[in-house]
Parts: C-alpha cells; structure tokens; sequence
C-alpha cells in the first residue's frame, strides 16, 4: 500500500495496463517521458514482461487497499449515523409518551373536575367507579392488563354522558370547521406543556437516558405556577381543554366501539388501560414524598393538583397570545419553556424545522397510542420504522374548482397529476413552488391544465413510462393523454396533440384506469357493467369482462404476482380474479361473515393487488379494510380502518405499507405486516359526505398524496431529517 | 357521526354509481349543511335541480354574506366554462383566430403574461380560465371560502371582465358551439344576469345579446 501509491498517484489512476508497463521503465515519475515515447510503437503490440505485470498488480492491490479503506470510513460514518438516527427516534418516541401522557392527565383532571362539580351542586359523591388517582398505583406492572380504560369504561354513565353533551355542543358550533383548528392548538399546547416538564417519570417507563437526561433541570420551575385564579376562569379552561382532549379522542374512542367486535385487538384497549394508568404518575412524582400523607384526602390533594395543571395549560395559552410559541420563531420557543430534551437535540443541528415538524406532527401521534403500544416489535430498530411517524404535510395543490377525484404521480420525476370533477386535469410541478404566506407549506401553481373532458373525470393512471396518462370522467370516453414534456410555462400555446386519442366502447361513467405495470394493457371498470382490456400500443380494444351474478364493477386491479390475471370488485361486495385471456373467472374472493349493513355496508371502493404477494385489499363503505388470498378466496384479514367509508388504498411500491383514505376526513398509514396504524392525517373537509377520495405513494421518491372533495389536493413527504438520503 | 344511525341520507357518489345518478341525492336544506363548502353544495344543487332557473340559482339563502356568495359563483362560472372551452378547443384554431376579439371593436390582451400579449383566441380563453382558476384558489387573496376580505372581493370584478370576453368571442365567431352551449347550460344568460345583479361590470361591455327567457327577462328590467 505505501509503495505504490506516491509513484502512481496521479499519473496511473486513468492510465491503461500498457501504460503502466511503460512507466515501469523509468525511475519514479522522472522517467515516465521516455516511457512514453517507448510506448507509442510498443503499444501497437502489447508487450507483457513480468516486472510490468507485477507493478500492475502491485498498483492494482494498492488501489483496491485505498479504496476499502474508504469504504470503511464510510462504513463508520453510516453506523455514526444510524446509531444517531436511532437514538433520535426513541427521543421521538418518549416524546410521544409523555404527550400520550399529558393526555391522560388532563383527562383525569377533568374527572375530578367534574366529581368536585358534581359534590358541590349535588351534594353527593358522583360514583365514578373507576376513578383512582394513580399515585396510588406505584406498583402497577407493565404487563397489568385488568385495569380498566377509563374511556371505554361500561359503569363510569355520566362520563359518558357528558362526552355526548360535549359532541352535541361541539356539533352546535360548527364542529367541522373548528374542530381542526382546535386540534392543532390543543396540541401545541399540550407539547408546550411537554417540554416545559418533560418528568423524570418518562426517563424512568422508557430507561431512556439520552433522552431525558436534561428534564429535571426544568423540573423545578413549574410547580410555582400561579395559584389562585378566579373559578370561572378555570372553568372556561375546562370546557377549552376538554373540547382539546376530545378532539384528540375522537379516534380511541372511535375504536374503542370498533374494535370491540374484533378478535385479538382487546389486548390494545387494556394496555392503552394501562398506559393510562401510568401516564398520570409523573405529574404528581415531584411532590409524591411530600404528599404522600394528604393523599388520603383524595378530593382535597387533588383538586389542587388538578388545578395545577390547570393553570399551567392557562400559563400557556397566554403565553401563546403574544406568539412566543408560533412556528415562526421555535428558537424562542425553546428558549422560554426551557429546554426539554428534544429540543436540545434538534438545537444542535440548528434544528429550528425539526421542532416545527414534530410540533406538527404530534397531533396525530397522540391519537396513535393504542395501536403503537400493542406492536411487539415496537423497538425492534429496523429500516422499516424510519417510515413511522414521519411524513408531514408538504404542499396543498389549490387549483381546481371542485373535487378531486383521482391523482397519479410521474413514476420518476416529483411530478403530480391530479383529475378533477370540474372536467379538468392538471400537472403539477412539486419542486417548482412558491412559498405561501404564512404557513409552512408550499404552494405549488399548476404547470398544465388538460381540457378535453365534458364531464366529472372520475379516474386517472399513469403509464409506466410516464409518457402517457389515461384518464376517464362520466361520459365513458377514457382519454389518452401525452404528458407535456418539461419544463412548462402554464401560459403556453395551447397543443391540440396533448390529447392523443380517444378509447371509446364503454356507455357509462368509467370509474376505474389502471396500467399494467409491465406491458403495454390498460383495464378499465365502467357502470355499463363491463370492464375492459386495452392495448396502449394500438389504443384498441383487446378484451371485455363481465359478472352478471355480481352486477356493477366498482374498482379493479392488474394482479401483481401473475402476470395474466386480474381481479374486479362488484356492487354485490365480491371481488372476482379473472383469467385475462381466457376473460373467465378463476377465483371468487368472497366474504361471508361480518358485514354489518347488507345492502350499502358491504360496497367496495376499491380493490388494490399486492405489489408482490397474491393479496388483494379491499375498501369498504362499512369502515373495513379486508384481506383476500387471491389463490384460495378466503379472507385473511379484516379491520375496521377509519371512522367513515374507506374509500381508497395504495401499497408502497415495496409492498410493507398500506396507506388508505376516508370519507372521515383523514388518510391512514398502515403497517402491511402488524396491519397496525402508523400514522394518521386529518388532510380534507368535506363536501356534503364525501371527503376523501383517492391516495398515491409516489413509486421512486418519499411522497404520498391524497386528493378531496374540497378541491385540494395534499402532498405529503417523508420528513427529509429522517430520509435515509437526508 | 352520521353511521350511527342508518336512516340518514348519505349523498356520495360511490364507484360504480352510473352517470345519470351522478349527484342523485335528495337536496339538502341549506340549513342543514355544516361544511366550509355550504355555499358552493348550494349553488351546485340549485343548478342540478333546473339549470335554466337563473332567478332561483342567483338568490342566496337568508343572510347570506355576499362576498362568499359572489365569490363561489364565480368559482362556478369558471367551472361550467370550461365546457366552452373543450368545444372551442376543436374548432377555434390559431390559424383562424389569431386574436382575441368578439365585435371587431376590440382586441383583447391576454393579462396571464408579465407583459400583457396579443395571444390567439384558444390561448386567450385558456390562459384566462388558468389564470382565474389561480387567482380564485389563491391563498393570498381568498385564503377562506366563509369569509372573504373585502379588498379581495374587489378582484372578482376584473376575473369578470376577462371571463366574459370568452362568451363574446364563441358568439361572434362561433355562433353553432356557442348556441349548443347555451342551450344546455343557460350559462351565458346566468352570468350576465348575475353580472348586472351585482354590478360587476360595466353594462356598456354586455355585448352578446341574450335571449329574452322567462326568468332572464325579469332579471333585466330590475337591473
Ligand atoms: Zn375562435
Ligand atoms: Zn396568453
């Protein structure tokens, strides 16, 4: 190694074997000149000689030493890096414990609220069976599996009862429109409240030292919060902060119904028992040894605790007026709430945006809960879990007049096409932005607006190539456009050769397009009752299929793991694989248990194939995802997936997640392994009751997409921070 | 919410629904609807129920904020004309109209440039609807479809203006598509109807002559 490499160097790097031979000659570098002149006749006819040939592979082994070096380096690098990576995600991770945490007490605060409420105006205890201020439970252990939830709890009536006020109330306001905003200050305040104490408890459930190493230092300064507030003040806060734990409830309470029907997911709800068990214990863990002699006076001790908390939440909000805890500024932020552990992280890489993103995305993670805790291989530090957690709102497309009912991606360039039911479609650009004022997304102006369809356009698919889109709206004709090659000006000459042809057989809405990933097929589903095989080289029509038993194809897919076949979902609730030459059917994937409401309940929005194994996946009006093997019929697997319709799936283009949207406003990131949520995003509004109505993994680049009836169209990117490439 | 019990309606157009039930759903008092999009499901429902009823379509439900009601008009107007723009497309060629007119008055510069430019008719429609499209969804000027600030509302006028000029030129060159349009959408006659109701435009600039309909006539004199 040391050898060689001061002689070669420069000079042999790019240099050919023959070459070499000559430099031999000559001394080191001095006698390179001769050497060549040599070598322009010796080169004709390659001399080998053995001195020649051992410097070359003297120099050859030098290189390759070089270079493995290198590789080592590297080697480490990577390894610096994945052991930061980790230690980063289960930062994340007690982040979210200690919100999952904060939740829990605010929720038992509320409780004693109420109970201390109750007493005064009634004069009797209210019989809140399960209530038991955690303090007590020092000795719960982790795998405490009777204790009950106290949100799904059967004897605890008034509470119940009072969430129903309180949703009724919160109808009354205008629910819909306010409940986002709601949700997303509640959220901040409750992080603000996170960071301000992140306990030593969280250090302790989590042995996690890096990360919470630094939270007692703040310890100390929120205790002497301000005591004595006015009731009524506390009482407005009550009705704030409940309105805040509601929101972020909707989902586990939601599920807490689901899921009662479903075999093996009981185990959740009695750990996310137990969690709530824990979870309240910090909060008090400061003053417990001084306490623990008054704790016998329940009601007293913890109506000031309850109080306390209370202010705090109040010390927040108002701190949040003057805008001290905006996105804009999180520096200040990190500075006024003192630093909690993850913000001193995130400020070492001069991180402003880390905090801004997992402020952001905390919303969700809190209504995670249930399901992230009953994953086994929860800590487990595979590749996969970098997926976890971690897309976050990118852009909002804002352009079409009404919804959107489809969207596909470029399968290489960040590039959107969106269908819209205001006839048009329309290309979008996502690395040509312009930053929006005041909020952190981008927006992004169309680059091209297709116009050709004389109806809602109801489907859409890209080809394989990306040089060709097909889209299809109500009049049945699907169109082929070419995509328009980049780059664009939106105010360019119009080209009447963007739509290539017309592919017509079909006399009703066509609802469905896609691609055959590898040859030149396009199949489409239609309410003319057929669905259609078409060649994209000679834009004919090659083959037509039907079920008259299951009458109105509603989705349809090319079978991913055979090459011959597909598979079509009716308006009988079946889905169908058929044989696409011989257009008979192969296997019938039937459900025969659990659909809830025959006749609408069992409607199938849409059915996507595996990319890789033979399972299809179907959405269901009646909040089920459903699993089928392609090759037996049976159903694998069934969950209730959203609060609402699911009304659209698409699978990573490795096959390891799911992601699915819903008419209940939101889209869901599901791990295809556990079949465990990963992530939640409330992303559109709803127009009448649709919200919701396709999503998309873009195939090369980490972005997802989800298209709503609110005209919008939402990009999602996987937090760049955690991107593998960063 | 609205699971937990099975009778109510649940207007959705699920795959697989056929065109003609496309939007079949009974109407949905205005008073019952609860999302941002109130107005816009309003306007759309009140056409779907008769097009051709422009009195009907244009009066906005009991205090009604008009900024938003006007505004999601607009927004509808723009939608429905790029129906007119798909027919224009095959026939309104650059070789044939290489400039934006309507009477041979006026030719009209295209305003979607930095400098404005003498764009071809197809262009000039398609620029402008691209561009409203753009200006209406913008985030800057119409950040919420509730409310609309009042600086904003003062933009819808100008959208206005250019749009209409799309009508004028299909009726003054292309007279069978514009016919055909309006037969089937009485778009034209909504939107000068709803133009003068609102004054939006000047009246001197209403220059497609419209048929004297039944609901369009009453609207004339009033205003
Ligand atoms: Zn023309
Ligand atoms: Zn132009």
């Amino acid at each position: 190694m040391k050898i060689p490499v001061p002689c070669g160097g420069t000079t042999m790097e790019e240099s050919s074997p023959s070459q070499n031979l000559n430099g031999q000659i000559g001394p080191c570098g001095g006698g390179i000149n001769t050497g060549i002149k040599q070598s322009d006749e010796s080169n004709q006819r390659i001399q080998y000689s053995i001195p020649g040939i051992l410097h070359f592979i003297q120099h050859e082994w030098a290189r390759f030493e070089m270079e493995r070096t290198q590789w080592e380096l590297d080697r480490a690098e990577l390894q610096a890096r994945i052991a930061f990576l980790q230690g980063e995600r289960k930062g994340q991770e007690n982040l979210k414990n200690d919100l999952v945490r904060r939740i829990k007490m605010l929720e038992y605060a509320l409780k004693q609220e109420r109970a201390k409420y109750h007493k005064l105006k009634y004069g009797t205890d209210l019989n809140q069976g399960d209530m038991k201020h955690p303090g007590f439970e020092e000795a719960v252990p982790e795998t405490n599996t009777e204790s009950e939830a106290p949100f799904s709890s059967v004897s605890n009536f008034t509470w119940k009862q009072g969430r129903q006020m309180l949703r009724q109330y919160l109808q009354e306001i205008g629910y819909t429109d306010t409940i986002i905003d709601v949700r997303s200050n509640r959220v901040r305040t409750l992080l603000g409240l996170n960071n301000n104490e992140e306990g030593p408890g969280s250090g302790g459930v989590n042995g996690n030292e890096t990360g919470n190493k630094r939270a007692s230092d703040s310890q100390g300064r929120r205790t002497p919060a301000k005591k004595a507030q006015p009731s009524n003040l506390v009482e407005a806060m009550m009705l704030d902060t409940e309105a805040a734990v509601m929101a972020n409830f909707e989902f586990l309470s939601g599920a807490d119904v689901d899921m009662e029907d479903e075999d093996g997911l009981e185990d959740d709800i009695d750990e996310s028992g137990e969690v709530s068990d824990e979870t309240i214990r910090p909060s008090s863990a400061a003053k417990r040894k001084a306490n623990k002699a008054l704790m016998l006076h329940e009601a007293d001790d913890v109506d000031a605790e309850a109080e306390e908390v209370l202010n705090e939440l109040n010390l927040l909000t108002q701190a949040e007026v003057p805008g001290g805890m905006t996105q804009g500024d999180p520096q200040d932020w990190i500075i006024s709430t003192g630093s909690g552990a993850y913000s001193a992280d995130s400020s070492k890489r001069g991180g402003g945006d880390d905090q801004v993103d997992s402020t952001l995305g905390l919303g969700e993670l809190a209504q995670l809960t249930v399901n992230n805790e009953a994953e086994p291989a929860y800590d487990l530090p595979t590749t996969k879990e970098s997926l976890r957690k971690t897309w976050s709102a990118k852009y909002t497309l804002r352009s079409h007049f009404d919804g959107v009912r489809a969207l596909a991606f470029h399968p290489a360039d960040p590039v959107l096409i969106t269908a819209s039911e205001d006839h048009t479609l329309k290309l979008w650009n996502l690395h040509k932005t312009v930053p929006a004022k005041k909020s952190a997304s981008l927006d992004v102006e169309p680059l091209y607006t297709f116009r050709g369809h004389t109806g809602p356009v109801l489907c859409l698919t890209m080809s394989s190539s990306g040089e060709q889109c097909y889209s299809a709206a109500t009049d049945g004709a699907i169109h082929a456009w070419a995509i328009p090659s980049f780059p664009l000006d939106p105010y360019d000459s119009y080209e009447s050769s963007v739509l290539a042809t017309k592919l017509t057989g079909h006399t009703d809405s066509v609802w469905r397009l896609v691609c055959h990933p590898q040859r030149e097929h396009l199949l489409s589903s239609s309410a003319d009752g057929t669905l259609k095989l078409w060649s994209t080289r000679t834009n004919s029509l090659v083959h037509t299929y039907s079920s008259e038993q299951d009458g109105i194809p509603t989705s349809c897919d090319f079978v991913r793991d055979e090459s011959d076949k597909m598979v079509a979902a009716f308006t009988s609730g079946h889905c169908v694989v058929f044989d696409l030459e011989t257009g008979k059917p192969v296997t019938r994937l039937e459900s025969t248990q659990d659909i809830a409401v025959p006749e609408v309940g069992r409607h199938i929005y849409r059915a996507v194939c595996h990319p890789l194994l033979p399972i299809t996946m179907t959405a269901h009006e009646d909040r089920h995802i459903r699993f089928y093997d392609n090759n037996t019929g049976e159903a694998v697997h069934s969950m209730v997936a959203h609060l609402d319709a699911v009304t659209s799936l698409a699978v990573d283009p490795n096959g390891l997640y799911l992601l699915s949207g819903s008419h209940d406003c939101s889209i869901r990131l599901w791990n295809l392994d556990s079949k465990t949520c990963v992530q939640e995003i409330t992303a559109h509004r709803k127009k009448f009751d649709e919200s919701i109505f396709d999503v998309a993994f873009h195939p090369t680049r980490p972005f997802i997409a989800s298209a709503g009836a609110d005209g919008l169209a939402k990009v999602l990117r996987l937090d760049p921070m955690l991107a593998p490439s960063q | 919410m609205k699971m937990a019990d099975g009778s109510t309606i649940l207007r959705r157009n699920r795959p697989g629904t056929k065109a003609k039930n496309f939007n079949g759903w009974p109407d949905e008092p205005f008073e019952e609807m609860d999302s941002t999009l109130a107005v816009q499901q309003y306007i759309q429902q009140q056409i779907r129920k008769e097009p051709s009823n422009i009195e009907l379509i244009l009066t906005p439900p009991e205090s009604q904020d008009e900024g938003v009601w006007k505004y999601e008009h607009l927004r509808q107007f723009c939608m429905e004309l790029n129906g007119l723009a798909v027919r224009l497309q095959g026939e309104c060629l650059p070789e044939n109209c290489t400039q934006m007119t309507a009477t041979e008055q006026w030719i009209f510069l295209c305003a979607a440039h930095k400098t404005p430019k003498e764009c071809p008719a197809i262009d000039y429609t398609r620029h402008t609807l691209d561009g409203a499209a753009c200006l209406l969804n913008s985030n800057k000027y119409f950040p919420s479809r509730v409310s609309i600030k009042d600086s904003s509302v003062t933009k819808l006028g100008s959208v206005c203006r250019r749009v209409y000029r799309i009508f004028s030129h299909a009726y003054f060159h292309h007279r069978n598509i514009f016919d055909e349009f309006e037969n089937e959408t009485f778009l034209c006659r909504r939107f000068t109807h709803f133009i003068t109701k609102y004054n939006l435009m000047s009246k001197d600039n209403l220059i497609v002559p419209i048929v004297e309909g039944d609901a369009v006539g009453s609207g004339e004199s009033e205003a």
